[in-house]
């Protein structure tokens, strides 16, 4: 008796409770755009200053009060689900990659489609169709794509060493293995004992992420994701090119020319090796190439020059220059439908688009404020030397902001003088290697279609292929076992995402 | 921790039941409070109404932070789409349970489970005991305390920190302790990445990390054993082993199964944290369990309706776990949970 009344009582308390809680969402964002509201990554260690120059200098270019969301890097795909989920939507969100999740929101009608839309922008008008369409969900454009360069891929040196041991810069992947190989065993470093290795290798592991794999099966020719053969596209792990360039690699393991702890080696650390002169080589994007230099330089200032030595893409065996290309985009500003709700809005938010892709702001995200942290130098953003405390804050900021411009129409910005004439040196051969490699890239055929099959499971299915590729490397399986796990690939769904993909490339011819 | 807390709170929850009674059990006495009038539920809530009062923070907190949330479960029989929400998401009924159960990783997934779970529970559980009785048995009090504190300290480090020293200690080539195991065994073992070490590894760090804390609630129940008896044991000449058997060991039995119901219930929490950290792209195979899973298909890769089905029936597999030990114990003879 008691209890049922006690059971009662408890749901009553229940039933108040609930009201309660279903009370404290609601409110709309009120539909007036002089404030727009975006949503955007940082992967800095603090996110901008609210009030700081950046974003006043913002605010001042656009003409609009602009609320920005900093989200930490990592939790970000999980903030953005649940902001989507949540009744205060931002009026552009940064989406940063054609995730299963943003693509089942897209496909239920959560942003602007703009396929059509942008051509009126000048700011907004792509001089880069590719990378648009790369960018697309199967031809539809969801968003203004966040250009990235894409040809990065380079290998890393230690010049010293190559110039100790008399050897030549590597141009093919045999090179590498060889100069790899002398690294390993002819004592580069010259302190008489055996404890230098060749290429340094960190774990990551999964498929398409342009690891150090990725760019080795390229060169071989197993294509980039996917490639065509027999009028049909196949995954490139399916290619005898891959079995190829995973035996190179499995070669180069055995000899111990790689870190043995490539499994579980963590990224983070992946310039330790080279810079104590542990492991001479390093295959990652060109970038790091600077990165390295100023670890030499902070170690000592006097002497930095010629200890990191860079090319560009290797052949592979045929002879035959595969270059490895990104898709040239770093995910894309979205506008949600919830918050955006009628075409005159959206046009509004496009022509802050505009103005935000516009010269004055790009030069405001990539090199700051001109007289407060950068001077015009032969055409040149020059860091100003010493950095005032405003300046500081400019620096810093603009790091951020940085993953808010587009720069679809190419880089309305100075490039950045380097710090000494080695520096400007070395990054002006960066960026002509580059250019030269691009004209060799080896693009994703498949890289606009998004398959169904693929966003329900495409990234455990990956697992397969790339968890069966370090075991074959570590030696835990051998050659079959690795054709087992692309079968077992295929038969788990594979095929389904196949068929969905030739299908999709067939009907976008 | 959280069983830690549980058991606390049904503690403190059995406390109050006991007042409750004896109260009552006065009620009944013709004397000072009269009789309780049963008939009208509001003249039963205004004589009670303190009670109902200290009640009320309670149920509270488990109507909003317990039950409330439930409500989210929903979309495990669902297609949840963020933008569409809970309520507008298309119904799918059991389906996502189906795609579940029929993926080959279902059983990989189970097994993983299920081993750690049962290994965590055979060895880490009784080694708890075990630490106990020793601490017990130790008659230095400063000695005793100073140990207590230094097998605490662990259980506040987090799981992070633990990972990365087990990634100093056990580093391929340079690790102190793989140099240290490799060199006397003769061996050349990668602790980090070999499948057959993964297991060790964890419930290494599991007892390295919760042992020491898991023996409070033992310390204390070893406190309240009858004294007495063991002088009696003494002067019968029971030696040191024969004691602990015959006296310490019955006088926590309850103690001891509470605890194991409790362990139960977690078990296939194998604990997120730990695993995530631990896993690479050599160990998946014999690494991966419900709650990894859950984050990278569910987190990772957006599939919250699917995710939330796995975690659904992790939850129900937990519950018939804790129900079944419960019948078990009862059946034994011994006092259940409840």
């Amino acid at each position: 008796m008691i209890t049922r009344k006690l059971s009662l009582a408890a749901a009553v308390v229940t039933a108040t409770a609930l009201t309660l809680t279903a009370c404290g969402g609601g409110e709309t964002p009120s539909a007036d755009l002089s404030t727009i509201n975006v949503m955007a990554p940082f992967l800095e260690a603090q996110p901008p200053t609210p009030d700081g120059a950046v974003q006043q200098k913002l605010e001042e270019l656009t003409g609009k009060d602009v609320n920005i969301t900093w989200t930490p890097n990592a939790s970000y795909e999980d903030k953005m689900n649940i902001t989507l989920a949540s009744s205060e939507i931002p009026h552009v969100l940064v989406v940063q990659s054609k995730s299963p999740g943003f693509v089942k929101n897209a496909e239920a009608g959560a942003f602007w489609d703009l396929t059509d839309k942008l051509d009126e922008y000048p700011n907004l008008k792509t001089t880069f169709p590719e990378v648009q369409n790369n960018a697309s969900v199967n031809g539809k454009v969801y968003g203004i794509f966040r250009a990235r360069g894409p040809m990065r891929a380079a290998v890393m040196f230690r010049q010293d060493w190559l110039d100790k041991l008399g050897l030549k810069a590597p141009e093919t992947t045999e090179d590498l293995y060889n100069v790899a190989k002398a690294f390993t065993e002819q004592d580069p470093d010259g302190n008489g004992q055996d404890d230098t290795w060749g290429i340094t290798i960190p774990k990551w592991g999964a498929l398409g992420s342009n690891s150090p794999y990725d760019i080795i099966e390229e060169w071989y020719g197993a294509g980039n994701r996917w490639t065509e053969k027999d009028g049909k596209l196949i995954p490139s792990f399916e290619t005898e090119e891959f079995l190829e360039a995973n035996r190179f690699v499995k070669k180069m393991l055995d000899e111990k020319l790689i870190n043995p702890d490539f499994a579980t080696f963590d990224g983070t650390k992946w310039n330790e090796p080279f810079f104590n002169g542990k492991g001479g080589i390093i295959v990652d994007v060109d970038s790091r190439v600077s990165v390295l230099i100023n670890l030499f330089k902070q170690a000592n200032p006097n002497d930095f020059e010629n200890k990191v030595g860079f090319v560009g893409n290797l052949k592979g065996p045929d002879g035959e220059l595969n270059a490895h290309p990104t898709d040239g985009y770093s995910g894309f500003l979205a506008i949600p439908k919830t918050s955006v709700r009628t075409e005159a809005e959206l046009k509004t938010v496009l022509e802050f688009l505009n103005t935000m892709n516009g010269k004055e702001v790009a030069t405001l995200f990539n090199n700051g404020i001109e007289g407060v942290n950068f001077a015009v130098e032969d055409g040149k953003a020059a860091t100003i030397k010493p950095e005032t405390p405003e300046g500081k804050v400019v620096n810093t900021d603009i790091k951020s902001y940085a993953q808010l411009g587009t720069n679809v129409t190419g880089n309305n910005f100075y490039p950045v003088k380097q710090a000494s004439d080695y520096e400007q040196k070395v990054f002006d051969k960066r960026v002509e290697v580059m250019a030269e490699d691009l004209k060799s890239a080896v693009y994703n055929p498949a890289a606009a279609f998004v398959s169904p099959t693929y966003v329900a499971k495409g990234a455990q299915l990956d697992n397969i292929v790339a968890d069966a590729r370090i075991k074959y490397l570590a030696g835990q399986i051998d050659e079959q076992g690795l054709k087992d796990a692309i079968k077992l690939w295929k038969t788990s769904g594979g095929d389904k995402v196949q068929e969905e993909i030739n299908k999709l490339w067939q009907d976008s011819k | 921790m959280s069983q830690l807390t549980d058991a606390l709170a049904s503690n403190i929850g059995a406390g109050d039941g006991a007042g409750t009674e004896s109260g009552q059990g006065k009620a009944k006495k013709p004397a000072k409070p009269p009789k309780v009038p049963r008939g009208k539920f509001s003249i039963h809530l205004a004589h009670y109404k303190w009670l109902y009062l200290l009640l009320l923070p309670g149920v509270l907190y488990f109507a909003v932070f317990r039950y409330a949330p439930m409500y989210g479960v929903s979309i495990a029989f669902k297609d949840y789409v963020p933008f569409l929400g809970v309520n507008a998401s298309p119904w799918v009924g059991f389906q996502q349970f189906q795609d579940f159960f029929a993926n080959p990783d279902f059983g990989r997934l189970l097994g993983n489970t299920l081993i750690l779970a049962f290994l965590s529970l055979g060895i880490a559980f009784p080694l708890t005991i075990v630490l106990a009785l020793l601490l017990n048995e130790v008659r230095l009090s400063i000695l005793k305390r100073t140990v207590q504190t230094l097998v605490y300290i662990p259980h506040f480090l987090s799981w992070t920190i633990v990972a990365s020293l087990s990634f100093l200690l056990f580093a391929l080539d340079f690790g102190p302790l793989f140099l240290f195991i490799n060199n006397v065994l003769g061996t050349d073992i990668d602790f980090l990445s070999d499948p057959a070490w993964f297991r060790p590894l964890i419930v290494l760090q599991d007892i390295w990390k919760n042992t020491g804390w898991g023996t409070i609630i033992f310390l204390a129940a070893l406190a309240t054993v009858d004294q007495d008896q063991y002088e009696a044991a003494i002067i019968d000449g029971a030696g040191r082993f024969r004691r602990v058997w015959h006296i310490t060991l019955p006088g926590i039995r309850s103690t001891i199964i509470v605890m194991l119901i409790l362990a139960i219930g977690q078990m296939l929490n194998t604990g997120f944290e730990q695993i995530y950290l631990m896993t690479n792209a050599l160990n998946r195979g014999v690494a991966e369990v419900f709650d990894t899973y859950v984050y990278f298909v569910g987190i990772t890769q957006g599939a919250y309706s699917y995710s939330t089905a796995v975690g659904l029936f992790k939850s129900l597999v937990g519950i018939v776990l804790i129900f079944g030990t419960n019948a078990l114990a009862k059946r034994f003879n011994q006092s259940g949970l409840f």
